[in-house]
């Protein structure tokens, strides 16, 4: 019953992946950008401009290109999309894949631990201000989702710079992910907290967690709010619903009405938890660049601000398929869950 | 237990208060209820009575709170008790029952695990042996295949069956006394009697006292020794059920009592059509012949006929009831005459046009000689329109009538409908439920149709409000000589109302004829089923009090269509093994009236 | 059923959307925000002391001390200094912060409006015609729309400023692309739930044809949900135009711009000038905080 339904789900997420593919490959040439002459300069003669046109293959019809993209064109080098290439990038002539398995793990570290300490706040918090509606823990609460539920991350992380770096100097200059001077571990699994104790480098693991401090506040000083009021609403809810008034009348210790409240209340929290992925995704693009960090946001930035076509369509399918694996992952944990879920 | 033995009751409230964001919702309520005893507590919604049941057991809804009195249960005060103290005796010594059944169990554990915990949490049984002690009490409460029911979700129950489940639970350590706050609204009258007759008989069993909290009173006369009567949050009355119905003291009292002598002393419409197989051809409103229409539903590989096959007519100026439990499809055959739904098959003629071949465009402008009353006022009429606005909607739709005589009918309407002045202006949910019923009324009648279909109608009101729409009905039938189509579940109303009784089974007609000739002599064992199910308010011949009360077994179950037989024979008790395998046919009898059932066609069943 | 009997106790038992903060306060503390930043985004230009594209001379001069404004303002206001003061310094160019920021309001709150009022008006129309007409092409519509709101919005943005051209009017098209979906989602929802109730019906009967009811009954009943997001949205629309400039894709220099102010005054940290990057920043902490707390203002009061 459920893999089944795992498997239908995948195969949707494959199919919306694929379209997702050749939506950015036809957009981003169907746009006014010209990464010719981007690459050549603008005074450059008609003849290199050419001669960089061929190398890039843009002077192919479109279709011959899209089937170059995904590896139908018989006796391609490297092969397409259906072989597991992106291509390589016009800047720097690496394989897309290649760079983006350097800056995706760098993202995903920071955007799940985001999430991670954002949860471990907002639960308790939420669930206290719902048990005491109106309390000062409530109405804290309220304001704090107010005001930080929207709020320029890239801004206040310079804030957070400027009083703990630089005023302060409790927390490290944002030059990374560790210490420059420190030689980082062999990458592993390229999340730079794992791979340290991985290879027992203690000194990076420290040093990581110490840069790592200030971009996952910034990150969680913006998106806790937003998740504290849901959790609040979610669990207040379940603390008036009418089986948590029953569980009472039957005399069941206070306790198990409380888990009673908490696992409808914490239910739908998982919906959340994807919901919030692609927010803190997006917010990663601006704090990487607050921070000098070098993750997939960066990279897109770059790749398009360069009009790098191959490193725009890996970045952005990169993307799609870490958000479309959350969401997969969340709605299978749901069905697990919840019975209602899984009955239609 | 002194002091029980000094006086003798097992519960005694006192002064309680309980108050919502500074309004009181009970005010000073205080009550004794004695070992064994069933008491019914009545008033007008709104009066606390659901409140003040809740807060004998110290339980309160959020945001409200217990502000004042006290609960003595065998000498300790429960509303001094922390949760500890209170969470031993609630479920143990006293066990409650709630009003919506499905929301109060947990969505997402079973019944089993349910039921496990409570017993459980008062008692140092095992798993196994509180497995098997409720599988024991789902039995006891008549549920069918007990053991597959334990590993069930609640969203898999029906309401029936969930409200059963929630009375296992709330008897399933024997407690003393049993609080249940309108066990039955909701549900239909065969499975409201099914679960108050199991109620009744396993309290009784386990000697338990009930505190049933309700505004019926075919319940009250049926189930309860004593009444007690709240009005604005207090105790107003307190009396045996044999005084109250006699000699009722309260002005509340007085008005529902006397409703029920009013109601049952008018007969029908003497000048209405008295032939029970129909009007004559020449008289005939509307006429429907092999109506049908079949549901796909998610899961099942058989469409499901919701309306099979049913013939009807009505003549002008006629009230035909049409009755049958929920799942019957009475409304969607209701839906379908008037082309809300498209039937799948059949014809429907109106004043001798064929509404079944119209195009949507020619049905529109017939819609002003055809209306519906929706079961639920307030959600037929948009939350953001003046009740003016409400009623004239029809007029612009569907008529060429000037601004001045649209106003003129819409004030005409509304005397009619007895609606004050003031209400024209003001949005429906500012008034109550009776009056948001005669707006509804208002709304279908203001483009003088020749036809209305009233869809459950008064499922929404209060017993008193009931009557007045029956009342209401009856005189605008006098004054403009519509013709109604009156589908209700509720006997009373189709009693009151009614020239002649459609009877309706899993969408076939299994009985028809005369009103007195359904409610005095039903043939079909579901009709009597139905008959026998209603509760009337006559305290002096009791359902319990009777010994055989057999009716259907179990709920409504959608047949498949390839089942030869009779499609109640599941449930009957009647049946043989003939009825299992021939196809009945509605057969008409000498006295007029139809019935699809060779039993009673023979005369077996008297 | 129980609903209508028991109506009273039901309303009693509701619990409060806010935890007892007035919601008269807050809606008039994000009206006076949303109209003050209305305001400086018509005049804001006239009002500013310096032009806000041209360099004063004047390099890197910070703030005057907090203590030292009074005495400013003072003698600003009845006309005693030659020259008008740098309230909030000037940046690497000689740029008077303070003018670029009343003068960036425009900008910033031109493509937040008219990109979260496009999408408005997009995705109300949509989510009307996908929640109260249902069949394939509704479907695929929400289906699309569903995998574009999944996606982050920021990179989506990105993509399409930057490849189009890093105009005001390609900046408010990609905008109101990201937030139409939420539009339509909140609009289908409501007008799903609308069209189930018995009034749509009862105008059925009535002989009402499906566009009047769409138009007349579910249109005005789905519209709350939508226009509570709008202020929220158009708080999230300036974070966005601000943080496309911020990495570089939005718009160009030397259009005086919050996000553009932050990412060059960025760099700035380094030599300690804190006020390049601070004021402008406050200014989109202040507008969205308004902006959002008029939101939750309209949601106490809607809701």
């Amino acid at each position: 019953m459920i893999w089944r339904y795992v498997i239908q789900r995948l195969l949707i997420a494959a199919v919306q992946l694929l379209a997702l593919a050749v939506l950015v490959f036809f957009i981003i040439r169907l746009m006014p950008a010209d990464p010719v002459a981007r690459l050549v300069g603008f005074n450059a003669s008609p003849e290199a401009y050419a001669q960089s046109q061929q190398a890039l293959g843009l002077d192919r019809p479109l279709l011959l290109q899209f089937s170059d993209f995904l590896g139908l064109t018989a006796g391609q080098p490297g092969g397409g999309l259906l072989q597991g290439s992106l291509g390589e990038s016009w800047e720097s002539n690496e394989p897309v894949a290649d760079e983006l398995i350097r800056s995706l793990p760098v993202t995903l570290e920071l955007v799940s631990l985001s999430l991670l300490v954002s949860l471990l706040l907002a639960i308790p918090i939420g669930m206290y201000a719902a048990a005491r509606p109106g309390g000062a823990v409530d109405k804290g609460a309220y304001v704090w989702g107010m005001f930080a539920g929207s709020q320029p991350d890239y801004w206040w992380g310079l804030l957070f710079i400027l009083v703990f770096a630089f005023t302060l100097g409790v927390a490290p200059a944002p030059l990374g992910r560790h210490d420059p001077l420190l030689l980082p571990p062999d990458p592993v699994t390229g999340l730079i907290l794992v791979d340290s104790v991985l290879r027992g480098r203690w000194d990076v693991l420290v040093s990581a967690f110490g840069y790592l401090a200030l971009p996952v506040i910034t990150m969680v000083f913006t998106v806790s709010g937003a998740i504290i009021k849901m959790i609040r609403q979610n669990t207040v809810r379940a603390l008036s619903s009418d089986y948590v008034m029953f569980a009472r009348a039957c005399g069941l210790p206070q306790r198990t009405v409380a888990l009673y409240a908490l696992r409808t209340a914490l239910t739908p929290t998982l919906t959340l938890v994807a919901v919030f992925f692609s927010v803190l995704l997006s917010a990663a693009v601006t704090v990487e660049r607050v921070f000098s960090l070098n993750g997939v946001g960066q990279y897109s930035v770059r790749a398009i601000l360069n009009f790098d076509y191959p490193a725009i369509q890996g970045a952005v399918l990169a993307v799609a398929f870490v958000s479309l694996m959350v969401y997969l992952l969340v709605d299978i944990l749901h069905a697990v869950l919840d019975p209602r879920s899984r009955s239609h | 237990m002194s002091a029980q033995a000094a006086g003798g009751a097992l519960l005694s409230a006192t002064g309680i208060c309980v108050d919502y964001e500074g309004k009181r919702a009970v005010d000073g309520f205080s009550l004794e209820i004695q070992r064994g005893g069933f008491v019914g507590v009545m008033g007008q919604p709104g009066c606390g009575k659901s409140t003040a049941a809740l807060a004998l057991l110290g339980l309160v809804r959020p945001p409200g709170r217990i502000t004042a009195g006290r609960v003595l249960w065998q000498g300790r005060n429960l509303l001094e008790m922390d949760e500890r103290q209170l969470a031993g005796i609630r479920g143990s010594q006293i066990g409650l029952v709630t009003q919506s059944p499905r929301s109060s169990l947990h969505p997402m554990l079973t019944v089993g695990a349910q039921l496990v915990r409570v017993y459980r949490a008062h008692t140092s049984a095992s798993r196994r042996e509180a497995r098997e002690h409720a599988l024991e009490m789902l039995r006891l409460v008549g549920i069918q295949e007990p053991a597959r029911r334990l590993d069930a979700y609640v969203h898999e129950l029906s309401t029936g069956m969930a409200q059963r489940v929630v009375i296992a639970m709330a008897l399933c350590n024997q407690p003393a006394l049993l609080v249940a706050d309108e066990p039955t609204s909701g549900l239909d009258v065969t499975i409201q009697a099914q679960v108050l007759d199991r109620l009744w008989e396993a309290a009784g069993q386990l000697g338990s006292a009930v505190l049933l909290v309700t505004q019926d009173l075919g319940i009250v006369a049926n189930y309860c020794d004593r009444v007690v009567v709240m009005d604005r949050g207090g105790v107003v009355e307190e009396q045996t059920v044999h005084g109250f119905f006699q000699a009722p003291r309260h002005q509340y009292s007085r008005r529902v009592v006397g409703l029920q002598t009013l109601v049952s002393a008018s007969s029908p419409q003497p000048d209405a059509i008295r032939n029970a197989a129909g009007p004559e051809a020449e008289d005939v409103l509307v006429r429907v012949r092999g109506l049908r229409k079949v549901f796909r539903v998610p899961g099942r590989t058989e469409p499901l006929a919701a309306v099979d096959d049913i013939d009807l007519a009505i003549s002008r100026g006629e009230c035909v009831g049409l009755v049958g439990e929920s799942g019957s499809g009475k409304t969607t055959a209701g839906r379908c005459i008037l082309r809300l739904e498209d039937p799948d098959a059949g014809e429907i003629l109106f004043a001798g046009k064929a509404l079944h071949q119209m195009r949507p465009v020619e049905l529109r402008a017939e819609r002003a000689r055809m209306q519906i009353v929706f079961q639920d006022p307030l959600d037929s009429m948009n939350p953001r329109w003046t009740v003016e606005q409400v009623i004239r909607e029809p007029l612009d739709l569907a008529t060429e009538l000037s601004t001045g005589e649209r106003r003129n009918r819409i004030l005409e309407l509304s005397r009619a409908t007895g609606l004050p002045l003031d209400a024209l202006e003001r949005r429906p949910r500012e008034l109550s439920a009776g009056l948001q019923q005669r707006v509804a009324v208002a709304r279908a009648m203001v483009t003088r149709p020749d036809f209305v279909v009233l869809d459950e109608p008064t499922s929404a009101l209060t017993p008193e409000t009931t009557a007045e729409l029956v009342g209401l009905l009856r005189d605008l039938r006098g004054r403009y000589g519509v013709a109604y189509l009156l589908i209700s579940h509720d006997l009373t109303t189709i009693r009151d109302a009614c020239d002649r009784v459609v009877v309706l089974y899993l969408g076939q007609v299994v009985e028809e004829g005369l009103t007195e000739q359904i409610f005095g002599a039903p043939r079909h064992p579901y009709t009597r089923a139905l008959i026998a199910a209603h509760l009337s308010a006559d305290p002096n011949s009791r359902r319990v009090d009777q010994t055989d009360r057999t009716g259907l077994l179990g709920e409504i179950v959608p047949v498949s269509e390839s089942l030869m037989g009779c499609r109640l024979s599941p449930r009957c008790p009647h049946a043989v093994s003939r009825c299992r395998a021939e196809t009945q046919s509605l057969e008409a009898q000498a006295d007029g009236r139809r019935v699809r059932c060779w039993r009673a066609l023979e005369g077996d069943l008297e | 059923m129980a609903q209508t009997q028991n109506g009273s106790t039901e309303q009693l038992m509701r619990p409060a959307p806010s935890p007892g903060i007035g919601a008269r306060v807050l809606l008039w503390f994000g009206l006076s925000v949303a109209a003050s930043v209305v305001f400086l985004a018509m005049f804001g230009p006239l009002l500013a002391p310096y032009d806000p594209r041209e360099a004063t001379g004047n390099v890197g001069v910070p703030p005057p001390s907090l203590a030292e404004w009074p005495g400013l303002i003072l003698a600003s206001v009845t006309g005693q200094l030659d020259a008008h003061p740098h309230w909030f310094g000037t940046d690497f160019y000689g740029l008077d912060v303070f003018s670029r920021v009343i003068a960036a309001a425009r900008t910033d709150v031109t493509i937040a409006l008219g990109g979260a009022l496009l999408s408005l008006a997009l995705g109300t129309s949509l989510g009307l015609i996908a929640g109260f007409f249902r069949n394939w092409a509704t479907a695929l519509l929400v289906r699309i729309s569903d995998v574009l709101q999944s996606f982050p919005v920021f990179i989506t943005a990105m993509v399409l400023v930057a490849l189009a051209g890093r105009a005001t009017g390609n900046i408010v098209l990609a905008l109101c692309l990201v937030y139409t979906p939420i539009f339509l989602r909140l609009t289908r929802a409501e007008a799903m739930t609308q069209a189930r109730r018995g009034y749509v019906e009862a105008a059925r009967a009535a002989g009402a044809g499906p566009w009047y009811i769409a138009w007349r009954h579910v249109l005005p009943n789905s519209m709350v949900p939508a226009l509570v997001q709008l202020s929220v949205t158009i708080g999230f629309a300036i974070i966005l135009t601000a943080g496309l400039s911020f990495v570089g894709a939005g718009v160009q220099p030397p259009t005086p711009e919050w996000g553009l102010m932050i990412s060059q005054g960025a760099g700035d940290l380094n030599y300690g000038w804190w006020w390049t990057s601070v004021f402008p920043g406050l200014a989109i902490s202040i507008t969205v905080f308004g902006f959002a707390v008029l939101g939750h203002a309209l949601e106490a009061r809607f809701r």
